[in-house]
Protein backbone atom coordinates (compact mmCIF):
# COMPACT_ATOMS: atom_id res chain seq x y z
CA UNK A 1 0.00 0.00 0.00
CA UNK A 2 2.73 1.98 0.72
CA UNK A 3 4.44 1.54 -2.47
CA UNK A 4 1.68 3.35 -3.71
CA UNK A 5 2.97 6.62 -2.91
CA UNK A 6 4.32 8.95 -5.16
CA UNK A 7 7.58 10.18 -3.49
CA UNK A 8 8.62 12.53 -5.95
CA UNK A 9 5.25 14.38 -6.03
CA UNK A 10 5.38 14.63 -2.43
CA UNK A 11 8.81 16.42 -2.66
CA UNK A 12 7.41 18.64 -5.15
CA UNK A 13 4.86 20.14 -2.59
CA UNK A 14 1.88 20.94 -4.61
CA UNK A 15 -1.10 20.80 -3.08
CA UNK A 16 -3.00 18.02 -4.99
CA UNK A 17 -0.11 15.36 -4.91
CA UNK A 18 0.19 16.32 -0.70
CA UNK A 19 -3.57 15.25 -0.89
CA UNK A 20 -2.68 11.86 -2.08
CA UNK A 21 -0.19 10.61 0.72
CA UNK A 22 -1.11 7.86 1.74
CA UNK A 23 -2.99 7.31 5.02
CA UNK A 24 -1.30 5.23 8.39
CA UNK A 25 -4.10 3.72 10.01
CA UNK A 26 -3.17 3.66 13.45
CA UNK A 27 -5.30 1.38 16.45
CA UNK A 28 -4.37 2.92 20.17
CA UNK A 29 -5.97 1.43 23.21
CA UNK A 30 -6.82 4.25 25.48
CA UNK A 31 -7.24 4.78 29.01
CA UNK A 32 -8.52 7.78 30.65
CA UNK A 33 -7.16 7.11 34.12
CA UNK A 34 -5.39 5.13 36.28
CA UNK A 35 -7.42 2.29 37.31
CA UNK A 36 -10.10 3.19 34.85
CA UNK A 37 -11.60 1.45 31.86
CA UNK A 38 -9.23 0.95 28.50
CA UNK A 39 -10.86 1.37 25.03
CA UNK A 40 -9.63 1.19 21.34
CA UNK A 41 -9.96 4.27 18.97
CA UNK A 42 -8.60 4.41 15.67
CA UNK A 43 -6.91 6.69 13.96
CA UNK A 44 -5.32 7.74 10.65
CA UNK A 45 -1.78 9.93 9.56
CA UNK A 46 -0.57 11.10 6.22
CA UNK A 47 2.44 8.66 5.66
CA UNK A 48 5.95 10.30 5.96
CA UNK A 49 9.15 8.84 4.59
CA UNK A 50 10.64 7.84 8.08
CA UNK A 51 8.45 8.00 10.66
CA UNK A 52 8.64 6.57 13.57
CA UNK A 53 6.19 5.81 15.85
CA UNK A 54 7.03 8.82 18.24
CA UNK A 55 6.17 11.15 14.95
CA UNK A 56 3.06 9.11 14.40
CA UNK A 57 2.01 10.08 17.76
CA UNK A 58 3.25 13.61 17.81
CA UNK A 59 0.59 13.93 14.24
CA UNK A 60 -1.71 11.92 16.38
CA UNK A 61 -1.69 14.55 19.27
CA UNK A 62 -1.54 17.31 16.88
CA UNK A 63 -4.59 16.47 15.11
CA UNK A 64 -6.45 14.96 18.27
CA UNK A 65 -9.29 13.62 16.41
CA UNK A 66 -10.14 9.94 15.48
CA UNK A 67 -10.26 8.32 12.12
CA UNK A 68 -13.85 9.16 12.17
CA UNK A 69 -13.59 13.04 12.84
CA UNK A 70 -14.63 13.21 16.58
CA UNK A 71 -12.44 15.45 18.55
CA UNK A 72 -10.23 13.28 21.50
CA UNK A 73 -8.29 14.26 23.98
CA UNK A 74 -4.70 13.67 22.73
CA UNK A 75 -3.03 10.72 23.21
CA UNK A 76 -0.50 11.08 25.78
CA UNK A 77 2.82 8.93 25.53
CA UNK A 78 6.06 9.34 27.09
CA UNK A 79 9.45 10.20 25.34
CA UNK A 80 12.46 12.16 25.79
CA UNK A 81 15.55 11.13 23.92
CA UNK A 82 14.30 9.89 20.70
CA UNK A 83 17.78 7.58 20.56
CA UNK A 84 16.94 4.72 22.25
CA UNK A 85 19.14 5.85 25.15
CA UNK A 86 16.90 7.10 27.77
CA UNK A 87 14.20 4.05 27.92
CA UNK A 88 11.29 5.61 28.60
CA UNK A 89 9.15 5.07 25.45
CA UNK A 90 8.55 1.20 25.86
CA UNK A 91 5.22 0.41 24.73
CA UNK A 92 3.47 -2.90 23.20
CA UNK A 93 3.68 -2.20 19.23
CA UNK A 94 2.09 -4.46 17.38
CA UNK A 95 1.47 -6.77 19.98
CA UNK A 96 5.58 -6.62 20.97
CA UNK A 97 7.32 -5.01 23.89
CA UNK A 98 9.90 -2.35 22.32
CA UNK A 99 10.86 1.51 22.03
CA UNK A 100 9.05 3.91 20.09
CA UNK A 101 11.52 6.28 19.34
CA UNK A 102 13.29 3.57 17.19
CA UNK A 103 10.10 1.92 15.35
CA UNK A 104 10.03 2.35 12.19
CA UNK A 105 6.40 3.04 10.74
CA UNK A 106 7.42 1.37 7.25
CA UNK A 107 8.50 -1.69 8.57
CA UNK A 108 5.83 -1.79 11.21
CA UNK A 109 3.13 -1.70 8.41
CA UNK A 110 4.79 -4.67 6.35
CA UNK A 111 4.63 -6.35 9.50
CA UNK A 112 0.66 -5.92 10.88
CA UNK A 113 -0.66 -6.18 7.16
CA UNK A 114 -1.01 -1.91 6.61
CA UNK A 115 -1.79 -0.71 10.24
CA UNK A 116 -0.07 0.33 13.24
CA UNK A 117 -1.36 -1.13 17.18
CA UNK A 118 -0.40 0.78 20.16
CA UNK A 119 -0.75 -0.45 23.17
CA UNK A 120 0.47 0.60 27.09
CA UNK A 121 3.04 -1.66 28.74
CA UNK A 122 0.56 -4.75 30.45
CA UNK A 123 3.00 -5.52 33.05
CA UNK A 124 2.64 -1.88 34.69
CA UNK A 125 -0.37 -0.17 35.54
CA UNK A 126 -1.47 2.39 33.54
CA UNK A 127 -1.36 5.83 34.07
CA UNK A 128 -2.98 7.54 31.25
CA UNK A 129 -2.67 6.22 27.72
CA UNK A 130 0.37 4.68 26.69
CA UNK A 131 2.29 6.41 29.67
CA UNK A 132 2.95 3.56 32.59
CA UNK A 133 4.06 3.49 35.81
CA UNK A 134 7.29 1.94 36.33
CA UNK A 135 8.39 2.46 39.94
CA UNK A 136 8.58 -1.16 40.24
CA UNK A 137 11.43 -1.04 38.05
CA UNK A 138 13.43 1.26 39.56
CA UNK A 139 12.53 -0.33 42.85
CA UNK A 140 14.31 -3.31 41.49
CA UNK A 141 17.85 -1.68 41.07
CA UNK A 142 17.32 -0.40 44.51
CA UNK A 143 16.60 -3.98 46.09
CA UNK A 144 20.37 -5.30 44.50
CA UNK A 145 22.22 -2.15 45.14
CA UNK A 146 22.90 -1.23 41.39
CA UNK A 147 25.20 1.11 41.67
CA UNK A 148 29.14 1.53 43.09
CA UNK A 149 28.57 2.79 46.96
CA UNK A 150 30.25 5.47 47.56
CA UNK A 151 28.62 7.87 50.11
CA UNK A 152 31.29 10.07 51.78
CA UNK A 153 33.56 13.08 49.99
CA UNK A 154 37.06 11.83 51.51
CA UNK A 155 39.43 11.11 48.62
CA UNK A 156 40.33 7.38 49.03
CA UNK A 157 42.41 7.41 46.21
CA UNK A 158 42.78 5.68 42.63
CA UNK A 159 40.12 3.03 42.53
CA UNK A 160 41.26 -0.33 41.82
CA UNK A 161 42.56 -1.29 37.64
CA UNK A 162 40.01 -3.35 35.22
CA UNK A 163 41.70 -5.20 33.51
CA UNK A 164 40.41 -4.78 29.37
CA UNK A 165 38.66 -8.23 29.14
CA UNK A 166 36.88 -7.62 33.03
CA UNK A 167 35.64 -3.79 30.84
CA UNK A 168 34.67 -5.92 28.00
CA UNK A 169 33.11 -8.45 29.63
CA UNK A 170 31.17 -5.78 31.64
CA UNK A 171 30.37 -2.68 28.73
CA UNK A 172 27.36 -4.81 27.63
CA UNK A 173 25.84 -4.95 30.75
CA UNK A 174 26.70 -1.26 31.33
CA UNK A 175 24.14 -0.43 28.06
CA UNK A 176 21.09 -1.24 29.97
CA UNK A 177 18.40 1.73 29.52
CA UNK A 178 15.86 0.48 32.04
CA UNK A 179 13.17 0.02 29.36
CA UNK A 180 11.57 -2.50 30.76
CA UNK A 181 11.28 -4.79 27.81
CA UNK A 182 12.79 -7.98 29.86
CA UNK A 183 9.94 -7.38 32.28
CA UNK A 184 6.92 -6.77 29.54
CA UNK A 185 8.15 -9.99 28.07
CA UNK A 186 9.00 -12.64 30.75
CA UNK A 187 6.16 -14.89 31.73
CA UNK A 188 7.38 -14.90 35.42
CA UNK A 189 6.92 -11.04 35.44
CA UNK A 190 3.36 -10.31 36.34
CA UNK A 191 1.83 -7.24 37.20
CA UNK A 192 1.57 -5.58 40.84
CA UNK A 193 -1.58 -2.79 40.59
CA UNK A 194 -2.19 -2.23 44.29
CA UNK A 195 -5.07 0.05 44.62
CA UNK A 196 -5.85 2.87 47.34
CA UNK A 197 -8.07 1.45 50.28
CA UNK A 198 -10.99 3.31 51.76
CA UNK A 199 -9.55 5.73 54.65
CA UNK A 200 -5.81 4.36 53.65
CA UNK A 201 -3.70 7.14 54.37
CA UNK A 202 -0.47 7.79 51.35
CA UNK A 203 2.21 6.72 53.52
CA UNK A 204 0.55 3.43 54.57
CA UNK A 205 -0.43 3.19 50.68
CA UNK A 206 3.35 3.53 49.53
CA UNK A 207 4.32 1.47 51.91
CA UNK A 208 1.70 -1.85 51.07
CA UNK A 209 3.24 -1.08 47.31
CA UNK A 210 6.99 -1.16 48.41
CA UNK A 211 6.15 -4.77 50.56
CA UNK A 212 4.38 -5.87 47.08
CA UNK A 213 7.18 -4.83 45.28
CA UNK A 214 9.39 -6.76 47.63
CA UNK A 215 7.81 -9.83 47.36
CA UNK A 216 7.96 -10.09 43.52
CA UNK A 217 9.94 -11.43 41.01
CA UNK A 218 13.22 -8.44 40.46
CA UNK A 219 13.40 -9.28 36.69
CA UNK A 220 16.05 -9.88 34.49
CA UNK A 221 17.65 -6.16 34.08
CA UNK A 222 18.04 -5.99 38.02
CA UNK A 223 19.92 -9.38 38.16
CA UNK A 224 22.11 -8.28 35.12
CA UNK A 225 22.72 -5.32 36.73
CA UNK A 226 23.48 -7.16 40.19
CA UNK A 227 26.21 -9.33 38.09
CA UNK A 228 27.30 -5.88 36.15
CA UNK A 229 28.03 -4.19 40.10
CA UNK A 230 29.28 -7.63 41.35
CA UNK A 231 31.81 -7.93 38.88
CA UNK A 232 33.17 -4.42 39.68
CA UNK A 233 36.22 -4.05 41.41
CA UNK A 234 34.54 -1.06 43.92
CA UNK A 235 31.26 -2.42 43.87
CA UNK A 236 31.75 -5.75 44.55
CA UNK A 237 32.39 -4.81 48.18
CA UNK A 238 28.91 -5.01 49.01
CA UNK A 239 28.60 -7.73 46.81
CA UNK A 240 27.20 -10.31 49.90
CA UNK A 241 24.27 -7.93 50.33
CA UNK A 242 23.40 -8.15 46.60
CA UNK A 243 23.84 -11.89 46.63
CA UNK A 244 21.43 -11.32 49.94
CA UNK A 245 18.74 -10.39 47.36
CA UNK A 246 19.28 -12.20 44.81
CA UNK A 247 18.44 -15.38 46.47
CA UNK A 248 16.18 -13.34 48.85
CA UNK A 249 12.12 -13.58 48.16
CA UNK A 250 11.04 -12.97 44.32
CA UNK A 251 15.09 -13.43 43.39
CA UNK A 252 16.95 -15.26 40.74
CA UNK A 253 14.96 -18.33 41.63
CA UNK A 254 12.14 -17.48 40.19
CA UNK A 255 13.21 -16.87 36.72
CA UNK A 256 11.74 -19.72 34.01
CA UNK A 257 14.45 -19.77 31.53
CA UNK A 258 11.92 -18.91 29.10
CA UNK A 259 14.77 -16.14 27.37
CA UNK A 260 12.12 -13.88 26.08
CA UNK A 261 13.96 -10.91 27.95
CA UNK A 262 17.14 -11.26 25.79
CA UNK A 263 15.25 -11.87 22.60
CA UNK A 264 13.54 -8.90 23.07
CA UNK A 265 16.11 -6.38 24.75
CA UNK A 266 16.47 -3.56 22.70
CA UNK A 267 20.15 -2.95 23.56
CA UNK A 268 21.10 -7.09 23.46
CA UNK A 269 22.36 -7.08 26.56
CA UNK A 270 23.05 -10.76 27.28
CA UNK A 271 20.46 -11.14 29.92
CA UNK A 272 20.52 -15.13 29.74
CA UNK A 273 24.13 -15.23 30.75
CA UNK A 274 24.17 -12.73 33.57
CA UNK A 275 21.03 -14.85 34.95
CA UNK A 276 23.34 -18.08 34.46
CA UNK A 277 26.47 -16.60 36.21
CA UNK A 278 23.79 -15.16 38.58
CA UNK A 279 22.95 -18.51 39.35
CA UNK A 280 26.29 -19.87 39.73
CA UNK A 281 26.92 -17.07 42.06
CA UNK A 282 24.11 -18.25 44.21
CA UNK A 283 24.92 -21.81 43.88
CA UNK A 284 28.15 -20.42 45.65
CA UNK A 285 26.39 -17.98 48.03
CA UNK A 286 24.28 -20.64 49.28
CA UNK A 287 26.75 -23.42 50.05
CA UNK A 288 29.26 -20.89 52.02
CA UNK A 289 26.74 -19.88 54.02
CA UNK A 290 25.46 -23.15 54.93
CA UNK A 291 29.06 -24.15 56.17
CA UNK A 292 30.24 -20.12 57.12
CA UNK A 293 28.12 -19.94 59.69
CA UNK B 1 5.76 -2.44 59.89
CA UNK B 2 6.90 -4.97 58.00
CA UNK B 3 5.73 -8.40 58.84
CA UNK B 4 7.39 -11.53 58.45
CA UNK B 5 6.70 -12.87 55.31
CA UNK B 6 5.14 -16.59 55.43
CA UNK B 7 7.83 -19.67 56.20
CA UNK B 8 7.77 -20.62 51.90
CA UNK B 9 8.43 -16.77 50.86
CA UNK B 10 11.25 -16.68 53.27
CA UNK B 11 12.47 -19.99 52.31
CA UNK B 12 11.73 -19.65 48.68
CA UNK B 13 15.09 -20.00 47.17
CA UNK B 14 16.21 -23.19 48.70
CA UNK B 15 12.42 -24.48 48.08
CA UNK B 16 13.00 -23.61 44.25
CA UNK B 17 16.59 -25.15 44.56
CA UNK B 18 15.32 -28.21 45.88
CA UNK B 19 12.66 -28.64 43.44
CA UNK B 20 15.22 -28.31 40.79
CA UNK B 21 17.41 -31.06 42.14
CA UNK B 22 14.58 -33.30 43.13
CA UNK B 23 13.84 -33.45 39.43
CA UNK B 24 17.29 -34.89 38.78
CA UNK B 25 18.02 -36.76 41.75
CA UNK B 26 15.90 -38.58 42.42
CA UNK B 27 12.70 -38.73 40.37
CA UNK B 28 14.77 -37.73 36.53
CA UNK B 29 17.26 -40.46 37.86
CA UNK B 30 14.27 -42.84 38.66
CA UNK B 31 12.68 -42.12 35.38
CA UNK B 32 15.54 -42.83 33.59
CA UNK B 33 16.18 -46.43 35.32
CA UNK B 34 12.82 -47.37 35.31
CA UNK B 35 12.33 -46.85 31.40
CA UNK B 36 15.96 -48.57 30.85
CA UNK B 37 14.28 -51.50 32.73
CA UNK B 38 11.08 -51.79 31.20
CA UNK B 39 13.38 -51.71 28.23
CA UNK B 40 14.84 -54.46 29.20
CA UNK B 41 12.02 -56.54 27.80
CA UNK B 42 13.09 -55.96 24.41
CA UNK B 43 15.44 -59.05 25.49
CA UNK B 44 13.19 -61.16 25.96
CA UNK B 45 10.86 -62.28 29.28
CA UNK B 46 13.61 -63.65 31.66
CA UNK B 47 15.46 -60.79 30.87
CA UNK B 48 12.55 -58.23 32.32
CA UNK B 49 11.61 -61.14 34.73
CA UNK B 50 15.17 -61.31 36.43
CA UNK B 51 15.38 -56.96 36.46
CA UNK B 52 11.89 -57.11 38.38
CA UNK B 53 13.21 -60.06 40.81
CA UNK B 54 16.39 -57.82 41.45
CA UNK B 55 14.29 -54.45 42.57
CA UNK B 56 11.86 -56.92 44.74
CA UNK B 57 14.75 -58.45 46.45
CA UNK B 58 14.89 -55.81 48.67
CA UNK B 59 11.62 -57.28 50.24
CA UNK B 60 9.75 -55.38 53.42
CA UNK B 61 12.48 -52.66 52.17
CA UNK B 62 11.02 -52.16 49.18
CA UNK B 63 7.32 -50.18 50.39
CA UNK B 64 10.05 -47.55 52.34
CA UNK B 65 12.67 -47.39 49.72
CA UNK B 66 9.92 -46.08 46.99
CA UNK B 67 8.10 -44.00 49.57
CA UNK B 68 11.15 -41.94 50.46
CA UNK B 69 12.81 -41.87 46.99
CA UNK B 70 10.16 -41.95 44.61
CA UNK B 71 6.83 -40.87 45.73
CA UNK B 72 7.68 -38.16 48.55
CA UNK B 73 10.35 -36.35 45.63
CA UNK B 74 7.46 -36.92 42.99
CA UNK B 75 4.85 -35.12 45.51
CA UNK B 76 7.10 -32.25 46.09
CA UNK B 77 8.61 -31.85 42.81
CA UNK B 78 4.77 -31.99 41.82
CA UNK B 79 4.02 -29.22 44.64
CA UNK B 80 6.45 -26.46 44.30
CA UNK B 81 5.65 -26.83 40.15
CA UNK B 82 2.27 -26.10 40.25
CA UNK B 83 2.82 -23.50 42.32
CA UNK B 84 5.19 -22.34 39.74
CA UNK B 85 2.32 -22.83 37.05
CA UNK B 86 0.05 -21.04 38.56
CA UNK B 87 2.79 -17.91 38.96
CA UNK B 88 3.66 -17.95 35.35
CA UNK B 89 1.91 -15.93 32.59
CA UNK B 90 2.54 -17.79 29.17
CA UNK B 91 2.98 -15.45 26.19
CA UNK B 92 3.92 -17.78 23.47
CA UNK B 93 1.67 -16.13 21.37
CA UNK B 94 3.06 -12.59 21.31
CA UNK B 95 6.68 -14.01 21.62
CA UNK B 96 7.13 -17.18 19.61
CA UNK B 97 10.17 -17.81 20.50
CA UNK B 98 11.81 -21.30 20.70
CA UNK B 99 13.07 -20.34 24.41
CA UNK B 100 9.66 -19.83 25.20
CA UNK B 101 8.16 -22.48 23.39
CA UNK B 102 9.97 -24.52 25.68
CA UNK B 103 9.04 -22.71 28.94
CA UNK B 104 4.90 -23.07 28.17
CA UNK B 105 6.20 -26.94 27.02
CA UNK B 106 7.93 -27.53 30.46
CA UNK B 107 4.55 -26.44 32.08
CA UNK B 108 2.39 -28.37 29.83
CA UNK B 109 4.01 -31.29 29.82
CA UNK B 110 5.10 -31.40 33.64
CA UNK B 111 0.91 -31.58 33.81
CA UNK B 112 0.79 -34.22 31.97
CA UNK B 113 3.31 -36.73 32.98
CA UNK B 114 2.02 -35.66 36.78
CA UNK B 115 -1.60 -36.98 35.39
CA UNK B 116 -0.26 -39.72 33.79
CA UNK B 117 2.01 -40.99 36.46
CA UNK B 118 -1.09 -40.91 39.03
CA UNK B 119 -3.82 -42.90 36.74
CA UNK B 120 -0.56 -45.38 35.77
CA UNK B 121 0.28 -45.97 39.29
CA UNK B 122 -3.66 -46.55 40.37
CA UNK B 123 -4.42 -48.62 37.20
CA UNK B 124 -1.36 -50.94 38.16
CA UNK B 125 -1.17 -51.27 42.00
CA UNK B 126 -4.61 -51.10 42.48
CA UNK B 127 -7.44 -51.18 40.22
CA UNK B 128 -6.42 -52.94 37.77
CA UNK B 129 -9.09 -53.65 34.49
CA UNK B 130 -11.66 -51.18 35.25
CA UNK B 131 -8.70 -47.79 34.85
CA UNK B 132 -8.30 -49.88 31.58
CA UNK B 133 -5.67 -52.89 30.71
CA UNK B 134 -4.90 -54.27 34.29
CA UNK B 135 -3.02 -55.13 37.89
CA UNK B 136 0.56 -55.42 37.52
CA UNK B 137 2.02 -58.79 39.44
CA UNK B 138 5.69 -58.63 40.09
CA UNK B 139 6.10 -62.21 40.13
CA UNK B 140 4.92 -62.82 36.58
CA UNK B 141 6.08 -59.12 35.22
CA UNK B 142 5.91 -59.45 31.35
CA UNK B 143 3.12 -61.03 31.04
CA UNK B 144 0.65 -58.98 33.34
CA UNK B 145 2.46 -55.96 32.20
CA UNK B 146 1.80 -57.04 28.54
CA UNK B 147 -1.75 -57.46 29.34
CA UNK B 148 -1.99 -54.48 31.31
CA UNK B 149 -0.67 -52.76 27.91
CA UNK B 150 -2.62 -54.27 25.04
CA UNK B 151 -6.18 -51.89 24.88
CA UNK B 152 -4.80 -49.47 22.22
CA UNK B 153 -6.06 -46.58 24.14
CA UNK B 154 -3.77 -47.66 27.04
CA UNK B 155 -0.98 -47.82 24.43
CA UNK B 156 -1.58 -44.59 23.38
CA UNK B 157 -2.23 -42.78 26.75
CA UNK B 158 1.55 -44.67 27.69
CA UNK B 159 3.19 -43.17 24.77
CA UNK B 160 1.69 -39.88 25.43
CA UNK B 161 2.26 -40.21 28.81
CA UNK B 162 6.28 -41.03 28.76
CA UNK B 163 6.79 -38.64 25.91
CA UNK B 164 5.80 -36.15 28.35
CA UNK B 165 7.77 -37.16 31.19
CA UNK B 166 11.13 -37.88 28.78
CA UNK B 167 10.68 -34.20 26.88
CA UNK B 168 9.95 -32.59 30.73
CA UNK B 169 12.86 -34.41 32.20
CA UNK B 170 15.24 -33.77 28.84
CA UNK B 171 14.60 -30.18 28.80
CA UNK B 172 14.55 -29.89 32.75
CA UNK B 173 18.29 -30.97 32.72
CA UNK B 174 18.79 -27.95 30.11
CA UNK B 175 17.43 -25.24 32.44
CA UNK B 176 18.53 -26.78 35.48
CA UNK B 177 21.73 -26.17 34.06
CA UNK B 178 21.17 -22.30 34.06
CA UNK B 179 19.56 -22.72 37.16
CA UNK B 180 22.59 -23.74 39.39
CA UNK B 181 25.12 -22.13 36.69
CA UNK B 182 26.67 -25.08 35.20
CA UNK B 183 26.65 -23.32 32.25
CA UNK B 184 26.34 -20.10 31.59
CA UNK B 185 27.53 -18.51 27.95
CA UNK B 186 25.36 -19.41 25.09
CA UNK B 187 28.26 -21.44 23.77
CA UNK B 188 28.00 -24.03 26.33
CA UNK B 189 23.95 -23.40 26.74
CA UNK B 190 24.02 -24.73 23.18
CA UNK B 191 26.15 -27.17 23.88
CA UNK B 192 24.20 -28.37 26.41
CA UNK B 193 21.12 -28.48 24.54
CA UNK B 194 22.63 -31.03 21.98
CA UNK B 195 23.04 -33.29 25.50
CA UNK B 196 20.00 -32.57 26.70
CA UNK B 197 18.65 -33.84 22.97
CA UNK B 198 20.61 -36.55 22.99
CA UNK B 199 19.60 -37.82 26.57
CA UNK B 200 15.92 -37.02 25.26
CA UNK B 201 15.85 -38.47 21.87
CA UNK B 202 17.57 -41.63 23.97
CA UNK B 203 15.34 -42.19 26.53
CA UNK B 204 12.15 -41.63 24.35
CA UNK B 205 13.36 -44.84 22.17
CA UNK B 206 13.76 -46.63 25.33
CA UNK B 207 10.20 -45.58 26.76
CA UNK B 208 8.91 -46.31 23.35
CA UNK B 209 10.87 -49.33 22.98
CA UNK B 210 9.50 -50.70 26.20
CA UNK B 211 6.14 -50.06 25.24
CA UNK B 212 6.03 -51.69 21.62
CA UNK B 213 7.83 -54.49 23.33
CA UNK B 214 5.47 -55.02 26.06
CA UNK B 215 2.89 -55.26 23.68
CA UNK B 216 4.71 -57.92 21.37
CA UNK B 217 5.01 -60.16 24.11
CA UNK B 218 3.29 -63.78 23.66
CA UNK B 219 1.54 -63.93 26.99
CA UNK B 220 1.34 -67.18 27.30
CA UNK B 221 4.54 -68.38 26.30
CA UNK B 222 6.38 -65.26 29.14
CA UNK B 223 3.91 -67.16 31.82
CA UNK B 224 5.22 -69.90 31.55
CA UNK B 225 8.97 -68.37 31.49
CA UNK B 226 8.25 -66.53 34.67
CA UNK B 227 6.50 -69.89 36.55
CA UNK B 228 9.90 -71.54 35.11
CA UNK B 229 11.92 -69.16 36.75
CA UNK B 230 9.79 -69.26 40.29
CA UNK B 231 10.17 -73.09 40.01
CA UNK B 232 13.76 -72.75 39.41
CA UNK B 233 14.47 -70.13 42.49
CA UNK B 234 12.47 -72.07 45.19
CA UNK B 235 14.96 -74.90 44.37
CA UNK B 236 17.29 -72.51 45.89
CA UNK B 237 18.82 -72.77 42.29
CA UNK B 238 18.63 -69.58 40.56
CA UNK B 239 18.59 -70.32 36.47
CA UNK B 240 22.40 -70.14 35.20
CA UNK B 241 21.62 -70.25 31.74
CA UNK B 242 19.15 -68.87 29.81
CA UNK B 243 15.57 -71.53 29.93
CA UNK B 244 14.65 -73.07 26.57
CA UNK B 245 11.17 -70.99 26.11
CA UNK B 246 12.94 -67.71 26.54
CA UNK B 247 13.60 -67.38 22.89
CA UNK B 248 10.56 -68.03 21.55
CA UNK B 249 8.11 -65.85 24.48
CA UNK B 250 8.32 -63.05 22.08
CA UNK B 251 5.76 -63.10 19.13
CA UNK B 252 7.59 -63.27 15.69
CA UNK B 253 8.22 -60.04 14.57
S1 LIG C 1 14.90 -16.07 31.22
FE1 LIG C 1 14.00 -15.61 33.20
S2 LIG C 1 13.99 -13.41 33.35
FE2 LIG C 1 14.28 -13.93 31.19
S3 LIG C 1 12.23 -13.92 30.33
FE3 LIG C 1 12.70 -15.96 30.99
S4 LIG C 1 11.86 -16.17 33.01
FE4 LIG C 1 12.00 -14.00 32.55
S1 LIG D 1 18.04 -5.28 30.22
FE1 LIG D 1 17.53 -4.62 28.16
S2 LIG D 1 15.32 -4.85 28.04
FE2 LIG D 1 15.85 -4.92 30.19
S3 LIG D 1 15.63 -2.84 30.95
FE3 LIG D 1 17.76 -3.08 30.33
S4 LIG D 1 17.85 -2.42 28.22
FE4 LIG D 1 15.71 -2.74 28.69
S1 LIG E 1 12.69 8.17 23.69
FE1 LIG E 1 14.43 7.54 24.83
S2 LIG E 1 14.46 5.43 24.40
FE2 LIG E 1 12.86 6.09 23.12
Amino acid sequence: MIRAIDGDALRTGDGRSRQAAPLVRVRILRQDVAGGESYWERFEVPHEPNMNVISLLQKIAAAARTQDGRRVAPVAWDCSCLEEVCGSCTMLINGRTRMACSALVDKLLEENGGEVELRPMSKFPVVRDLVVDRRRLFRSLERVQAWVPVDDSYDHGPGPRISPEQQQDAYPLSECISCGCCLEACPQFTKIEPVLRDGESDADFEARRRQAFDAAFLGAHAISQAMLFNSHPTGGMIADERMESLTGRGGIQICGNAQNCVAVCPKRIPLTRSIARAGRAATVWAIKKLFDR
Amino acid sequence: MSETPPFLERHQFLIYRLFSLAGLVPVGAFLAVHLLTNASVLGGAASFQSRVDLIHSLGPLLVPVEVAFIFLPIMFHAAVGFVIIANGMPNVGSYPYVGNVRYALQRATGMVAFAFIVWHIIQLHWLGAPLGGGQFDPHYATSTAAVALQPTWVTILYAIGILAAVFHFANGLWTLGITWGIWTSPAAMRRANVISIVVGVGLAAAGLGALGGMRAVDVEQARAVETWMHEQLERQQPPTAEPAPVAAARKED
